[in-house]
């Protein structure tokens, strides 16, 4: 098994800072999270530049171009609504690191990023939704199989569809989680590749406790078969429970200072 | 239906480290491929095979390697020269068994004098072995490191109990390579590269002993510890596992009942000689195709017949 | 191999008629890769689809066996690429090859080798199982030689790509469930129904692993699946690479094409060079040799290739265990102190290895302590006083000492008291913690 890979969270546009940063063309501000994000193990940096819909090619291009050149072309999951903006992103991203993630396709109106992806030999986060939250596992289940019929039509790797259950909040939808875990599992057992909105679980709980949800979700989650997340790898509580989990799994070979790494 | 084949592409490397200087100066690792997989990738290094030697006069050496050598075995220098001279190895091993508190027990300072004779008489690069006393072994390679500073040596070995002083004297203040030991123990061989790491030597400085076993003595062990370190350095591109493996061969099979019965003990089984090298180029190949970059050999027949099999198999 | 959902999608024909009584075909692929449901709930999934699910079910290599009777012999059937993955199912077999240009005196000489060559080594008797026969043009003497081999009851491996000397070769040999090497591009069908009609297992030669490839393939087509893939090429790298690749073909690329035991004649290889015929040996047993041919076997090529094939075919799961008894070292007397130590193969070989070195008279008596390490069959109460004792008292040596010493390995030295209790009469010593230390103790011990 591979490890477990972490997409980095922490460049979105609902943060004031990376959203004024956006604006005014700041680099300080952006290259600080990413290489935060980057020295604590994120695999992968999400960018979300928001809807962007008026300069959204032009912003794209730019922190594409920003991340890549300061941090050793790291490799990126585009995050935004604007199809254009995703398409000019990909014309300037250096893949020596990794292919380009486009976040996201669903079974919706969004579905054409499957074949956007496809057209750019990218990869595509799939989320198991139309419209809202899935109604139990067979409509999630039915997205799942839509859209990896769709990118198989197009020709595209079942690989590079990372699927996403759509993690969904603890404080409210309690009664939901066990059934995302089975959807995890699910697609794990048909080979499928696995990623989520972690912290999604966690929202509206107090502060203190967020590390806490979030870290024992992932760790179910990787029992199921979970394969990625997107999440804050600064968070030592995950950082601990993804690193445990890698060793109980096998996919990192044990030694006393595992933590250390 | 065509012939598809699979495809093995790994994301992690074997790192290069260079023992040596000159023309002589020998580099191992450097691949991405599971050993000898020249039809996956990058092949980097072919293995290297070195010759064993000792401080002193063996006393348990077999007759036929003490005829073969005659009067050079009693200085190291000389026999490092012959050796040199004669069978032209990768590298030479001096095995310093006289330093061995339950032996000789040679002081670090007639040790280091050995040492700096045996490297001035040779142009091949040199790996010091030590005596299996952790603590005389840390004196021993420490004094050593500084005498031979600039030649470029691999310390063989640094182990959990003195890494410490054999990581500090030797790679950082006198810049030699050093090998970390841990005896068939996965998870230590990741351990102790960690910990070194953390003591500042860095990883393009080190190789890993990960212990050394005859056939038919536990290697099944050895060889697993080797497919395991090689999978997760090359599959999940494990920093902490990618140094090359160095493995002294001869340190075991030469003692073995297989090499060591005499054809008094045993008349069926003929020379001891014979039985000797076929027990370390069985072992030595076994080692080598299990992920070994370098291996260490006795007798100078293991030696030629090992570089032979290393560019049949690369041919 | 277990397939996936998604494999069994594929195969679908993805309508979602829920005919089969599920919402989506892929609801229903999932439920048949749980085993939950059988494929043939749907009514429109294809005979080809069917085939291929039931072909995916079956194990990614054949077991082949060769030889009769006591003699019988089980190749293939691995299912990983290394050993810690799960075990080695199905050990190498050894060849010496004999030859219709060889002179009676070297065909009495190897057969005379053969038969020293058998000798136990922890619990297994360790002898060449086959004999290679090569025909290079002298039919009458070719057969000749294979009459010679018959009584020394080895699986007979027919080298011969002539079809019509193999047809007398093999009639001679046939209740014996032999090899016929010699099936190549040329002679296909004629060596297919010669094997099919005599129930010979068939091996397969061809240039390149493309073109074994597309033989093992038309071999197939003519449904022949008793076949063994020879893998030698023209150099040691090719051969290599063509073992390997054969392998992981079949259990990593999933593909029964490549699904058979190999043959690789390391003797050609090798050119009259006995150590690289060794290490050569060597490399095939770790790497995926079925069969093993060499020119000839003596003590010293045998016991490191045996005792390398015993190591790597152990199952990972079940650790070695070494016979429990008293062992002997540098011919004790009635003067010499007895060591103790468990069953665990990795221990005693490390134990007796350090008394060897010791050059010092000794016994070692192992006792039946589960196949643990010294501690972890003290912590299981296998390696206790009682046990110890039983195991002194029923070994002789009671009776054979004149003076009586038991060393306990120094890991329990807590033992020390309740040994002495049961052992009267005995000095009980305790020993080093750490075998290293066994040569200094030995000599040090009066």
């Amino acid at each position: 098994m591979q490890k477990f890979m972490i997409i980095g969270e922490r460049i979105h546009c609902i943060s004031p800072v990376i959203r004024k940063a956006l604006e005014e063309r700041d680099p300080e501000p952006i290259l600080k999270r990413a290489k935060e994000q980057i020295a604590a193990g994120a695999a992968y940096l999400d960018v979300n530049i928001g809807p962007a819909e008026k300069d959204g090619e032009e912003i794209m291009q730019w922190v594409v171009q920003l991340i890549q050149s300061e941090c050793d072309n790291i490799p990126l999951a585009l995050d935004t609504a604007n199809k254009k903006a995703i398409e000019a992103g990909i014309k300037v991203y250096n893949r020596s690191k990794g292919k380009p993630i486009i976040n996201s396709a669903d079974a919706g109106d969004r579905i054409d990023n499957i074949n956007l992806a496809a057209a750019n030999d990218a990869m595509c986060i799939a989320l198991c939704a139309k419209e809202g939250i899935p109604r139990d596992n067979d409509e999630r289940m039915m997205y799942c199989q839509q859209m990896l019929e769709r990118a198989m039509e197009a020709g595209m790797d079942p690989e590079d569809l990372l699927f996403d259950p759509l993690f969904l909040v603890i404080k409210g939808m309690q009664e939901k989680q066990v059934e995302v875990l089975e959807a995890i599992k699910m697609m794990s057992e048909m080979g499928l590749k696995t990623t989520g909105g972690l912290s999604n679980v966690s929202n509206g709980a107090p502060k203190h406790l967020r590390p806490v949800l979030d870290a024992y979700t992932l760790a179910m989650a990787m029992m199921c078969g979970l394969t990625s997340a997107i999440a804050n790898p600064c968070d030592p509580k995950l950082q601990e429970a993804v690193k445990t989990c890698d060793i109980i799994l096998g996919n990192t070979l044990y030694a006393d200072s595992y933590l250390e790494l | 239906m065509a012939y598809t084949k699979v495809a093995k592409k790994y994301s992690g490397k074997i790192n290069e480290v260079t023992l040596g200087t000159g023309d002589k100066a020998i580099t191992i690792g450097g691949r991405n491929v599971l050993p000898f997989h020249h039809f996956d990738g990058e092949i980097g290094h072919p293995p290297k095979v070195g010759i064993e030697i000792t401080d002193i006069v063996p006393d348990d050496w077999n007759n036929a390697l003490k005829n073969l050598y005659g009067d050079v075995m009693g200085d190291a220098a000389k026999w490092a020269k012959y050796v040199e001279d004669n069978y032209a190895p990768d590298f030479i091993c001096l095995h310093f068994v006289g330093a061995s508190p339950d032996g000789a027990n040679k002081s670090v300072e007639e040790c280091v004098e050995v040492a700096k004779q045996v490297a001035a008489a040779i142009t091949t690069p040199l790996v010091v072995a030590g005596c299996k006393n952790d603590e005389k072994d840390g004196e021993l390679f420490a004094a050593v490191a500084e005498a031979l500073q600039g030649k470029n040596i691999l310390i063989l070995a640094a182990k959990e109990e003195n890494y410490k002083t054999v990581g500090a004297a030797g790679a950082l203040a006198y810049q030699q390579k050093v090998a970390a030991e841990s005896s068939v123990d996965i998870n230590l061989a990741k351990q102790l590269n960690i910990l070194m790491n953390q003591l500042g030597v860095k990883a393009e400085d080190m190789v890993m002993h990960l212990g050394v076993a005859a056939a038919g003595y536990g290697f099944e062990y050895l060889s697993s510890t080797m497919d395991r370190v090689v999978l997760a350095a090359l599959g999940q591109n494990d920093t902490t596992l990618q140094m090359p493996i160095i493995t002294p061969v001869s340190f075991e099979t030469w003692g073995v009942k297989e090499a060591v019965a005499t054809e008094a003990d045993e008349p069926e089984w003929g020379s001891a000689e014979e039985r000797g090298i076929h027990m370390e180029v069985a072992t030595a190949a076994a080692c080598l195709v299990s992920g070994a970059d370098a291996v260490i050999v006795r007798h100078p027949k293991s030696l030629q017949t090992v570089k032979s099999l290393i560019e049949g198999l690369l041919e | 191999m277990a397939l996936t959902g998604l494999d069994i999608f594929k195969l679908t024909p993805r309508k979602n008629c829920k005919e089969c009584g599920f919402p989506t075909c892929m609801a229903f692929a999932m439920k048949v890769a749980s085993g939950a449901v059988e494929i043939e709930k749907c009514p429109h999934i294809s005979d080809e689809a069917k085939a291929k699910l039931s072909e995916a079910t079956a194990p990614p290599m054949r077991t082949i066996k060769v030889g009769t009777g006591d003699y019988e012999k089980a190749l293939g059937g691995e299912t990983v690429l290394f050993r810690h993955e799960k075990t080695f199912v199905n050990r190498n077999l050894f060849a010496v090859q004999f030859a219709d240009q060889m002179t009676d005196d070297e065909v009495s000489g190897k057969i005379a080798n053969l038969k020293k060559v058998d000798y136990e080594r922890i619990g297994e008797q360790m002898h060449v199982e086959a004999v290679a026969v090569k025909y290079t043009g002298n039919k009458e003497r070719y057969l000749d030689v294979i009459k010679q081999l018959k009584d020394l009851n080895k699986v007979f491996i027919l080298v011969c790509d002539d079809a019509a000397v193999a047809a007398e070769a093999v009639a001679l040999v046939k209740e014996t469930k032999p090899v016929l090497v010699g099936a190549n591009a040329g002679n296909l069908d004629e060596m297919v129904k010669l094997a099919k009609d005599n129930g010979v297992v068939l091996g397969l030669s061809a240039d390149t692993v493309e073109d074994l490839y597309a033989l093992a393939e038309k071999a197939q087509g003519l449904d022949y699946k008793e076949l063994v893939l020879n893998t030698t090429g023209e150099n040691i790298a090719k051969t290599f690479e063509k073992t390997i690749e054969v392998r992981r073909t079949a259990l990593e690329g999933k593909d029964r094409t490549f699904g058979y035991p190999s043959i690789v004649f390391v003797n050609d290889l090798a050119k009259d060079n006995a150590y690289l015929q060794t290490a050569l040996a060597a490399t095939f047993i770790l790497k995926y040799g079925s069969i093993i041919v060499l020119d000839d076997i003596e003590y010293a090529n045998a016991l490191p290739l045996f005792a390398l094939r015993q190591n790597i075919f152990t199952d990972p799961q079940k650790p070695m265990r070494v016979e429990p008894k008293v062992y002997e070292f540098a011919n004790p007397d009635a003067e010499s102190p007895v060591l103790l130590t468990v069953d665990f193969a990795l221990t005693y070989f490390v134990v007796s290895g350090e008394i060897e070195r010791a050059k010092v008279p000794a016994y070692l008596a192992v006792p039946d302590a589960g196949g643990l390490s010294v501690l972890t069959s003290w912590a299981a109460g296998k390696l206790g006083a009682s046990v110890i004792r039983d195991m002194i008292k029923n070994s002789g040596l009671e009776e054979k000492l004149t003076r009586k010493r038991l060393v306990l390995p120094g890991k329990v030295a807590v033992l020390k008291g309740e040994v002495e209790e049961e052992l009267p009469g005995w000095e009980i010593i305790v020993g080093p913690e750490e075998a290293m230390q066994i040569p200094k103790f030995l000599r040090e011990l009066n």
